[in-house]
């Protein structure tokens, strides 16, 4: 049998989840813990509508297998439903999904995120657009940690919003690159191309960045972009 | 307070495998079944214990692991968010 496959005396065969979903001694770590928020759409009918009332934090996580039995019970991480009864489709607007690293709160007003900025695309076709794969695929680049190269360390987060005209995915990023030329400014933009192919965008769509800063100022969330790809 | 009257039951297998489970230190040193694709090595050429994983031998866990993560997962949500899961296939009214 493979138990004693190597000969080593006291080796013990690495079990996976692939081996058996009951009894596995190994799991897969994430190169960083993550934490998933959800904004709860505010109610009309109730005073609850602060902002930082409706953003929960929801579960910690640091392993693959925890995401994926976070994802298959946690309905809000799909933001359309499969039987689409009258009105489903309706819930959720003006609601978010966020998954930060762990320690950084999603938001402008973070410590950590206050020089940043993002990546962020509008899908406005959102009877058309497969959003909830969208969604578990820039999920994916995150914890895999394939959207940056080791050294950058610039993502912070991946966000979705949801609302009456559009979904849009975001990007968080720690910086807003530096002056043209630099290898900070490179490397934002190598993230900005890596996250546009997880959309699975065209040449024709742009992908807009804006600094969290300038998008505060001008008081709404789509400020000029200061980088497009 | 209103109690809840559905305890949480003990801990499934699969949730007790994942509690007890240590992480994998060298992913390269990991035999997968013939049918698992296994991360890309050219992604982890170091045994770091810190690993990147592409998107293709993520999805392979999807409908592996679907445990929930906590015991009390169901009460948390309903504390934490808010809402009931009305979005299982299942559900359907």
């Amino acid at each position: 049998t493979g138990e004693d496959g190597l000969g080593l005396p006291g080796y013990k065969e690495q079990l996976t989840v692939f081996h058996s979903a009951d009894n596995f001694n190994v799991k897969h770590p994430l190169m960083n813990k993550w934490t998933l928020w959800y904004t709860k759409p505010p109610s009309p009918n109730k005073g609850e509508n602060n902002w930082n009332d409706l953003l929960k934090e929801v579960v910690t996580f640091d392993s693959v297998e925890e995401f994926w039995g976070i994802y298959a019970r946690f309905s809000c991480f799909r933001l359309t439903f499969a039987n689409n009864i009258a009105k489903t489709s309706e819930l959720g607007l003006k609601s978010d999904y966020h998954l930060f690293k762990t320690g950084v709160r999603p938001e402008w007003e973070d410590i950590q995120n206050k020089h940043g900025g993002k990546w962020a695309y509008q899908f406005k076709e959102k009877r058309s657009v497969p959003i909830d794969d969208l969604w578990l695929h820039v999920m994916l680049a995150a914890i895999g940690e394939t959207l940056e190269s080791d050294k950058d360390k610039e993502i912070m987060g991946v966000v979705v919003n949801v609302r009456k005209a559009f979904y849009r995915i975001g990007l968080w990023t720690k910086t807003t690159g530096g002056q043209k030329g630099t290898p900070k400014e490179a490397a934002l933009m190598e993230i900005g191309k890596n996250f546009k192919e997880v959309l699975k965008l065209g040449d024709k769509e742009v992908v807009e960045f804006s600094g969290h800063t300038e998008s505060a100022h001008s008081g709404q969330s789509r400020a000029k972009a200061k980088h497009v790809v | 307070l209103q109690i809840k009257t559905s305890e949480p039951g003990p801990p499934s297998a699969a949730l007790t495998s994942l509690r007890s489970a240590r992480f994998i230190d060298d992913i390269n040193s990991v035999n997968y079944p013939a049918n698992i694709l296994s991360p890309n090595p050219a992604l982890n050429p170091a045994a770091t214990g810190k690993f990147k994983y592409p998107k293709d031998f993520l999805m392979q866990f999807k409908d592996v692991f679907t445990e929930k993560p906590s015991v009390d997962w169901d009460q948390k949500m309903r504390e934490t968010v808010g809402e009931p899961d009305s979005a299982r296939p299942q559900t359907a009214r």
